[in-house]
């Protein structure tokens, strides 16, 4: 009987107080729903915007440090070629002074010689005193 | 001269002169060879006394004279003395200041030496017991330049009886014991210098082409010996020097600011730096000899035996060796 009343009602667009209590807290349910996904997707274009623009930041970055590599390679090349330069430069340096020190001493050995003839000289000098064919 | 046939272990080659040098030179020489005889015969070790009186001054009597009856214990037998005639040190001297041209004087006697190894020391050093010990043991090995540590006595302690006590009691030690650093192992070096025979000749001894110096001579043949691919080794303990009035361990810097007034030429020479090649007549070994006893022989003046006064292409630069030390290294002179 109840089953054929609510029927008759529903039929004429009556619904029971109780299911109209459901279905309008379905529909407010419903509604806080939308808003909810409304705020979410909203919050995740915000998040797109931002991811966007630091990709775009560090998309600079990498070509800023792509460049500042390049030009570190390109130093460090520099500084490669500087080392070897410098290394030959210190075994030049290094053989030069080698050489140097021959040098210095050869020279030890012919001022000690020119010094020791000089004196041997001055003494055989005064015992040819008298050959010179100079009148005293 | 007559020795024995059989080649000794070592040959100590030692050179001086009675000239009073150092104050007491006679003494102290004859006190020390005591010791040092004494010590290797003790311990069985075959040896000869190369003595080479170098340009012995005239009037003042012979060492060679005098040593048997200062020493008798010291078997003739085992002596071996060159008295050099005085005109080779004028002859050779490129520095008037220089009164004694050790290194040559020592090249006599390695250049004469019968010994498998050669030792050249001094004669104010005692050898000490690591060195009896090494050379005792016979693990010396050829190719190898054994360097040993020198260790003064204070001038102060009574060098009349010196015996071990005294020589190894760290109180007599004037100032801290010499360490020997690598490459080189310098210091002191013409105090001990260790080699077997056939190396030694085959660089052809000491610097005999720089003669304006003494002091550096020695540290010179160790460039030479690295150079020549030798090895340089500690042989594990020192030797003793007694210090002496007029040593140039006493006052080294008693000629500062001006170092070619000193009596051991100009310590300033590049000793670390360059190498030598002698003439294959190192060591006056064309000298004429004479024999005057059967332990004693001079070696008389002869024109033909003096290396020239100039021989600039036996100055050269040090070889560096693969995996060795470099053996030049420049030092400003001026």
């Amino acid at each position: 009987m109840n089953r054929l009343l609510s029927a008759i009602f529903s039929m004429l667009g009556i619904v029971p107080a109780r299911r109209y209590q459901a279905l309008a807290r379905q529909v407010n349910e419903l509604k806080s729903g939308s808003a909810d996904w409304k705020a979410k997707a909203a919050e995740a274009m915000n998040r797109v915007r931002t991811l966007e623009q630091e990709v775009r930041r560090q998309t600079q970055l990498a070509g800023r440090f792509k460049l500042a590599a390049e030009k570190a390679d390109q130093k460090q090349t520099e500084l490669d070629a500087l080392q070897s330069r410098l290394e030959h430069a210190e075994r030049e340096l290094s053989g030069a002074r080698e050489h140097l020190m021959v040098i210095e001493v050869k020279l030890d050995i012919l001022e000690g010689a020119a010094n020791v003839l000089d004196g041997r000289m001055r003494t055989a000098a005064p015992q040819r005193t008298g050959q010179t064919g100079v009148p005293a | 001269m007559s020795l024995p046939d059989t080649i000794p272990l070592v040959s100590l080659v030692l050179t001086g002169r009675n000239d009073g040098y150092g104050g007491d030179f006679t003494s102290r020489f004859f006190r020390t060879l005591r010791f040092n005889h004494t010590q290797l015969r003790a311990r069985g070790i075959a040896h000869e006394v190369v003595f080479v009186e170098w340009a012995p001054p005239p009037g003042n009597p012979l060492l060679a004279d005098q040593i048997f009856d200062a020493i008798p214990d010291l078997d003739p037998g085992v002596c071996a003395w060159y008295v050099v005639d005085r005109r080779y040190q004028e002859a050779l001297s490129l520095n008037p200041r220089l009164e004694y041209l050790e290194f040559p004087a020592k090249n006599v006697g390695v250049r004469r030496a019968r010994g498998r190894f050669v030792l050249t020391s001094n004669c104010d050093v005692y050898l000490g017991r690591r060195v009896l010990e090494a050379l005792e043991s016979g693990r010396l090995a050829p190719r190898v330049l054994y360097r040993a540590p020198r260790h003064d006595i204070k001038l102060t302690v009574d060098q009349s009886s010196l015996d071990w006590a005294v020589l190894e009691d760290p109180r007599n030690l004037d100032g801290p014991a010499h360490v020997l650093k690598p490459p080189y192992m310098g210091s002191a070096t013409g105090d001990f210098v260790l080699l077997d025979r056939d190396s030694f000749h085959e660089i052809r001894g000491f610097n005999e082409i720089y003669r304006g110096a003494r002091i550096g001579i020695d540290r010179n043949v160790l460039v030479k010996a690295l150079s020549s691919g030798l090895t340089i080794e500690d042989i594990g303990g020192p030797v003793y020097h007694v210090n002496h009035v007029g040593s140039y361990r006493v006052a080294p810097a008693a000629y500062a600011g001006r170092e070619a007034e000193a009596p051991w030429g100009d310590r300033r020479w590049h000793a670390s730096g360059v190498s030598y090649a002698n003439p294959p007549t190192w060591g006056l070994s064309t000298a004429p000899q004479r024999q005057a006893t059967d332990r004693v022989s001079y070696l008389d003046f002869s024109w033909e035996a003096v290396p020239p006064l100039v021989d600039l292409r036996r100055v050269v630069l040090p070889v560096a060796r693969q995996g060795g030390p470099p053996p030049g290294q420049y030092v400003r002179k001026r």
